[in-house]
């Protein structure tokens, strides 16, 4: 894969992996579609860093990016442990599927599918069921609807994404 | 395209400071470190009310920290404000969904009952109580101050051969970044609108098309800095986090210990009033 190519060194990495998750934070502040729909783009941030840095440093990568996000802006429904785990775990699937392989439109949806089954709808739900005591089933009738449109536009951002983003080569 | 907190002011200054309000009350003198600390046991606290009485009091040992916090209520007003539209619409969910106890309402699989009332309620306290404590962590340090209390609180997983020198050189690059790659998003932006870019219009595919064009300069402008930054690294004498010394140190102060005390003051009366 070309980034790998261009960074050679192992500080080299390290220090991209830290602008990447600097990265994944920024776009998680940034949303797009109408006021209806609204999409984040952080999925787009775990996608690079499980893409771009494998299951291991992609999991780790994932796991600052919930931390310094809070840090700096605060954690939307307070600290918790289980949080991090999701964003931990995002990545980790996404590598699994999309690290060191050609971008394939089938990797794309069995991926996009499974974060949203086990990190969307799974751990995040299973959070609040822990962290507020909440009835499960209510949970998932607020949360199904909206987990029900997200994984087809995030399929569709992320194969422009990736389509790009495997074509980068940098001339010096 | 909507960028929270784009247009309020120099973004650089707004990011780098976070929420972070300066101050100087008790909350402010505690370490960094002792703040995360409590702020984590607290909220495990929390799971440990389950009748009126010990939700009062951790209620009380919240409201407490908050006035030690010696800022205005409107802060963490703002701090809940986002949110309360999502807390009132779940713990009515909740109201529905729980059963037990007297019934005053009942249609199809929703009901009301006397134990669903009760749950509501706790859940509405807890939520809150959490948002509140979270905002006087992030409000009362600083952002560079939590990312080394975070590091020193991921040091003991050295024992399971985690990488902690790394991850911690990768939380600061991350941290310092943060703001600089938010003005380059922001820049690189404009600088496609003034070409004709447009990021607010047309359907599902070419909006989601929009995105490579920030996203790629972003990239590149990040791989490009993390190669010029590794060699100024290295250039200085960079040879991992090995051997290496700490500017920036972080000290226990005797404010810790006072709310170390309140701690497990809140603790002992939770345990004690609790409904075991």
């Amino acid at each position: 894969m070309n980034t790998r190519k261009i960074l050679q060194t192992d500080l080299q990495q390290m220090v991209f992996l830290g602008m990447v998750v600097a990265m994944k934070i920024i776009l998680g502040q940034i949303s797009f579609g109408s006021t209806t729909v609204k999409i984040g783009l952080g999925f787009v941030g775990s996608v690079l860093l499980g893409y771009l840095f494998g299951p291991f440093w992609g999991t780790i990568g994932g796991g600052i990016s919930d931390l310094i996000a809070s840090a700096i802006f605060g954690n939307q429904g307070g600290f918790f442990i289980g949080f991090t785990l999701t964003a931990m775990a995002g990545p980790l699937i996404y590598a699994l599927f999309l690290y060191n392989k050609p971008v394939k439109i089938w990797r794309i949806i069995a991926s996009t599918i499974l974060v949203t089954i086990i990190v969307n709808i799974g751990m995040n739900t299973l959070w609040l069921h822990i962290m507020y005591g909440l009835n499960f089933n209510a949970l998932l009738v607020q949360r199904l609807p909206k987990e029900m449109i997200m994984p087809w536009i995030q399929m569709i951002v992320v194969y422009f994404v990736l389509q790009a983003v495997s074509r980068v080569k940098i001339k010096k | 395209m909507g960028l929270r907190k784009m247009c309020r002011g120099s973004l650089m200054s707004k990011i780098i400071i976070g929420r972070y309000i300066p101050g100087d009350s008790l909350v402010y003198k505690m370490d960094p470190r002792g703040k995360l600390l409590i702020t984590i046991l607290f909220i495990l606290a929390i799971f440990l009310a389950n009748n009126p009485i010990t939700y009062a009091i951790i209620t009380f040992f919240c409201f407490l920290a908050i006035i030690a916090t010696g800022l205005k209520a409107r802060v963490f007003w703002n701090g809940v404000k986002p949110l309360i539209g999502l807390i009132f619409f779940t713990s009515l969910l909740q109201l529905f969904f729980m059963t037990g106890g007297h019934v005053f309402w009942h249609w199809w699989i929703f009901s009301i009952s006397s134990y669903g009332v009760e749950n509501a309620i706790y859940i509405f306290i807890r939520f809150t109580l959490i948002i509140l404590i979270s905002t006087v962590m992030t409000v009362t340090t600083m952002p560079l101050e939590i990312a080394d209390a975070m590091e020193w609180l991921l040091k003991p997983l050295k024992i399971f051969k985690v990488p902690v020198d790394k991850i911690a050189l990768v939380i600061s690059i991350a941290l310092r970044f943060v703001p600089t790659l938010f003005d380059e998003t922001l820049k690189i932006m404009n600088a496609q609108r003034s070409r004709g870019a447009d990021f607010n219009d047309g359907g599902l595919i070419k909006r989601a098309k929009a995105i490579a064009p920030i996203l790629i300069p972003l990239f590149i402008h990040s791989l490009e800095t993390a190669i010029d930054l590794s060699t100024a690294m290295e250039s200085r004498g960079y040879r991992g986090s090995a051997g290496r010394t700490k500017y920036r140190v972080l000290n226990w102060s005797k404010y810790d210990l006072i709310s170390l005390a309140y701690f497990i003051l809140l603790v002992g009366l939770l345990l004690i009033f609790r409904t075991h």
